[in-house]
Order: C-alpha cells, then structure tokens, then sequence
C-alpha cells in the first residue's frame, strides 16, 4: 500500500532549510495498522500528509495506493485524496454550520464526475452507521461530544470507500473510554483490509497496532 | 467542483457568519444604490432638459452674416439663388427658406368657436413668418393644404406647439383666463385678424382689411414667438403693401445625419453665411451640465462601491485566515487550490449579488419617492416633465453587474491568500 523510499522533506526556517524528513524509507502493507510514534518535530505528522498527498514537495520515490505522488497533477493529486486516502485529525476538523451528515458527504461536493454526488446521502447514512451514529445525522458538531465528533471524522474518512486511513493523533482530544472505542474501531476497520496508519504519542493506540514505527530526527529509528 | 455545489456551499458558508455577510452586504447595496439612483435621476433630469430644449439634430438655422462683402465673395442676401447653393452643399438633403412678415398683423377678439375669455379691448400683435410645407411636413392636419387661399379665404397657419404649453402654464393663469386644449383638438379653429393693423404708433399700414387665420397644425419647427404662414401668403401681402424684397430672413437646411452637421455649418459658414445655433448651443449646455453631473455623482456612487469592494476585501482576507483549517480540510478531503479560489470568489459573488439586488431595488423605491416628492412639490412650470426619474430595467443589470463586479474584485486578493495555505503545515 505504502512505498517510501529516500523521502527527503525540508522545511525553510528564516533563511536556512530543515530537513524534517531525512533520507526516510519504508513500507506498509494492505490491511496493515502501523503505528508512528516519536518525539514532537520528529516529522511524524509530515510523514502522515506527505502519504496522504497533501504534501508535493519532497525528494525520493512516493508510491501510495498504486500512485507515484511524485508525478501526480494538482488535479490527479486532489482526486488521489478525496478517493483514495481518509484523514482523520486530532481535533476533529467538522466544519461548524454543517450537520453531521453533510461534515460526512462533504468529499461529494469536490469530487470528479456524478457518481460519487448521486450515491451521498446512501455513502453518508452508510459511514454514519458504521460509527454508530445514524440517528445523529441531522446535529450539527456543537450538539456532540468529542467522541461522536471524531466518530463522525472517521465516517467523513470513510464515505469515499478509501483504501488508507491517515490518523494523527486520532485519540489526542478524548477521554479514556472514547479514545479506546476509537482504536477499536481502527483495529475493526484495519481487519476489513483497510491499511491505518495512526500517529500517535499513546501507549494504547501503539498497542493495537500490528506494527511501530519510531522516527527520530526525520529517520526511522 | 459544481458551480451548483459551489454555489450551495459559498451560502452556507456565508449564512455560517451571518452578521459579517450582512454588513459586507449592507455596504455593496449603499453603493448599488447610490450608483443606480444618480443614473436614474441623471437620465430622468436628461429627458426633461431636452423637453424644455428641443433641438433638432439634423437642422441647421441658416442667417444672413452680420458682416458681408456681398454677392461677389459669397455670402450676403439668402435670396433663391442662395437657398439654391445652400441645398448643394454636400450632405444637405433639404432647404426651407424663411421670411418674416413685415405687413403687421393683429386680433381683437378671440378665435372663432372657442369659449375664451378674450379680454376687452386686447389687441394681440402676431409676429409671422412664411415657411415652405415641407419644413411642417407631418405637423400639418389630415387634408390641411399650406398654400395661398387667395385674398379671400382663410390662410392656414401653424403654430409652435410650445406656444400651447407656455400659454396654459403662464398666461392662462395670470390673466385668469381659460386653459385652451392641447394638441390636434385646437386644429381647424379660425381667428379673425386685421392685416395692416398695428399697436405700435405711425406703423399701422395705410390700407388696413379684415382677414381670418386657420390654424391647421402645430410644430415645434415654427418659433415659439411666432405664428407660421406659407411662404406664399407673406410674398403677397409684401407685394399688396409694396415691401421691398429683402431676401429671406433665414434658410432651415437639413443634413443626411446629426453627425453630419458641424461639416454641414462649417460649409454654410464658408459660403459667408452665419448659423444660428444658440438654441442648439442652450441645448447642448443644458444637456453637457446635467450630464457632468450625472457623470461626477455616478463617480461617487462608483468610489462608494469600491470602498464596499474593500471591505469586502479586508473581511474576507480576515475570514480566510479563520478558516485556515476549515480551508486546508477542504483540500484533505479533495479540493484542489482552484476550488478554494473559486469558493471565495463565490463567496465575494453572492455579497455582491444579493447586495446589488437589494441596493438596485432601493434606488427602485428612492427613484419612485423622489419622482412624486419632486411631482408634490415643484410648481407647475412650463414643460414640467411628468417624470424627474428615468429607471430602465437595463439599469437593474448595471447595479446587479457593478456590484457583483466590486465584490468579486475584492475578493481576489483573499482567493489568492486562501490558495496559498499550505494544509499540510495547517493541519498538523
């Protein structure tokens, strides 16, 4: 599913570069839940974007779901999100005036042709149920706890049917009891063949992965 | 993105501030508002001063020139050979020859079948001037014939229909007199007249006989002071009272187009002929004030909506930086960075559309109440347009587009600034 090889990713501080990810290499396979731990600036959550396609500007080979992100378009890569990869963020990322069901359907309205866009409302309510929260569709996030608000991101992660979950810090902002139905619900999804890939600071989440991954100073350590 | 989609998700993010959209929208529809108002008013103002000037553009008055070195230079009497010259001139397609009538002219009673309350004892003097038919070609009464009736019958005369609008709005009412009817009905009334006849001491002619006026037409080509006979009676009655003949007193040309007329007086004036031009010129000042006026509020009205573009321009930057993260999701969940664009460009558009809407149907309403205040309160004067406003449905485009077009503008610098997130760094 995930190819990394040599990923060299710098950031310009003033008038110097960073390198944030240092000559990084690695590989996931499908239906695998990989944990990616490290210290804060170790370039996890780049590591996490830069996979996910919302970051183009790197060195090495990128090769994520069959698709070398090094040679996609602006376009192929926004399609390469919205339809391959899912986010989930650790503070959740719902936009306010929407409901729960729209903050769901919500990779309808930049998809490319009608398909997607005709089967929304039957991919939301199915997400939705997926998480446990139909009956809560028509509530905006105000109404919900932090753990229906992430449950409702993952549903929103998983309307487009993507082979990749991209989680970081996906338990940072709640409680004990919903963070554990959070994993289980990663370690459920990760059984069903969808590959995860959590960042994460937790013990508990590293625990229910298959495998850890420790960056340091932009390597694998 | 679906421009539908687009569309749906820029009011839903607008609705989602609700207060800053109402002010963003509040400030577009001053301006709308303003811009529409000042046009309306400018154009409404425009028509009634060409009422009150009317000024054919085709015509050129031709005069002798006060100054002239005769015949041999060119130039001197307007006689037949010079009305001749004058016709030839290149993009002249008529010439009408005028002459004043030198035998005076005057009524002592009312006309004929018109209940008017002449006053006693009144004697109205009546300038005259003979004209050609075809200059009143049109103004003249179905089956009315413009020519000499001979001594005998009654001479058809034409009136400037100005005459009627100045009558009924000044004297009318100053002598307490009644008002007369306007158009075609007054056609065909006669008024009996004494040629010859004068007020003025030691000009009353020798021979002095009573005549009858028929009035068969009404023109705004006859001078308001004046009373139009056929060119034909005034050269009788200068021969029957032994007037030498001086020419014509004035030759109307009428040139293929408006646009040909400055060559066309050029040419008459190189021919050593002058051109009376001051109704023209009074007509064209009227018209230039109004429209530097129109021109310098529709200017304000325009800053007015530049300085809504801005703050529109300053609230959606600000909004944008807000929603960094709401942006950067957009993106994560398969925007591209021309969606982000075209959603705040949409945004910008729907302030500038409902704000024009409403700015353009408040200038509707304003228009509406400054016409019947200015109706309400503005003295009957001569030539009162019936409305100060003019509100083409054009003009709704013109708000709707200017304010769309301000809005949209400034929000192209927030698009720009939107584009630039980077929602890898944002999201982290």
């Amino acid at each position: 599913m995930i190819e990394l090889a040599g990923i060299v990713k710098r950031f310009r501080d003033a008038d110097r570069e960073v390198p944030v990810l240092d000559g990084l290499s690695l590989s996931v396979a499908d239906g695998e839940m990989v944990a990616v731990v490290g210290a804060s600036g170790s370039g996890k959550s780049t590591l996490l974007y830069l996979v996910g396609g919302l970051d183009a500007d790197f060195e090495g080979q990128a090769r994520v779901a069959g698709r070398d992100l090094g040679t996609l378009s602006e376009r192929e890569r926004a399609t390469f999100r919205g339809r391959e990869v899912g986010f989930v963020f650790q503070s959740f990322n719902l936009l306010p005036h929407l409901t729960a069901m729209e903050n769901v359907c919500l990779p309808a309205w930049f998809a490319e042709g009608p398909a997607l866009r005709a089967e929304a409302p039957r991919r939301g309510a199915e997400a939705l149920r997926r998480v446990g929260l139909l009956e809560l569709a028509g509530q905006r996030p105000a109404r919900l706890s932090g753990g229906q608000r992430q449950r409702v991101a993952i549903a929103r992660a998983l309307f487009a049917g993507p082979r990749l979950l991209l989680a970081d810090e996906p338990t940072g902002n709640l409680d004990t009891r919903s963070g554990e139905e959070i994993i289980d619900l990663f370690g459920e999804l990760s059984r069903g063949g969808m590959t995860v890939l959590v960042v994460t600071h937790e013990e508990r989440v590293s625990r229910a992965a298959g495998r850890v991954l420790r960056l340091e100073a932009g390597r694998l350590a | 993105m679906r421009a539908s989609a687009l569309l749906t998700l820029a009011a839903r993010n607008l609705r989602a501030d609700g207060r800053g959209a109402l002010l963003n929208g509040a400030a577009v529809a001053v301006g709308a508002t303003a811009l529409c108002l000042f046009l309306a008013l400018g154009m409404g103002v425009g028509q009634a001063v060409r009422q009150l000037f009317p000024s054919e553009a085709r015509l050129v008055e031709v005069v002798p020139s006060s100054v002239s070195l005769g015949p041999l230079l060119g130039g001197g009497q307007l006689d037949d050979a010079a009305v001749r010259r004058l016709a030839a001139l290149p993009g002249v397609t008529a010439a009408w020859p005028r002459m004043n009538l030198r035998v005076p002219l005057a009524a002592t009673r009312g006309p004929e079948g018109l209940a008017l309350n002449y006053p006693p004892g009144f004697v109205l003097q009546i300038p005259a001037v003979g004209v050609e038919p075809g200059l009143l070609a049109g103004a003249l009464a179905p089956g009315a014939a413009f020519a000499d009736p001979g001594p005998e019958g009654a001479i058809p005369v034409v009136l400037s229909s100005r005459l009627l609008e100045l009558y009924n709005k000044t004297i009318a009412p100053a002598w307490n007199v009644r008002r007369l009817p306007t158009g075609a009905a007054l056609v065909g009334l006669e008024l009996p007249v004494k040629v010859g006849f004068s007020i003025v001491p030691l000009k009353t002619e020798d021979r002095v006989y009573d005549a009858r006026l028929k009035l068969s037409g009404l023109s705004d080509r006859v001078p308001v002071h004046m009373l139009a006979l056929p060119l034909d009676v005034v050269r009788r009655l200068h021969r029957e009272y032994g007037k030498a003949d001086q020419g014509y007193s004035a030759v109307t040309l009428q040139a293929a187009s408006a646009e040909e007329v400055p060559s066309v007086a050029a040419a008459v004036r190189r021919s050593g002929f002058a051109v009376d031009d001051a109704d023209r010129a009074l007509a064209e000042r009227a018209g230039a004030a109004v429209g530097v006026a129109t021109l310098a509020l529709s200017f304000l009205a325009l800053l007015m909506l530049a300085v809504a573009g801005l703050a529109i321009a300053q609230s959606l930057l600000a909004s944008v930086r807000a929603r960094a993260r709401e942006i950067a999701l957009l993106q994560a969940v398969g925007a591209t960075r021309g969606d982000v664009r075209a959603l705040v460009l949409a945004e910008a558009g729907l302030l500038g559309l409902g704000g024009g809407l409403l700015g353009s149907a408040l200038a509707r309403l304003c228009a509406a109440g400054v016409d019947r205040a200015a109706l309400r309160l503005l003295p009957d004067f001569p030539f009162r347009p019936g409305s100060f406003v003019h509100f083409p449905p054009w003009l709704w485009a013109v708000g709707l587009g200017v304010a769309v077009l301000a809005a949209v503008v400034g929000a192209i610098g927030p698009a720009a600034a939107a584009t630039r997130i980077d929602p890898a760094r944002t999201l982290a």
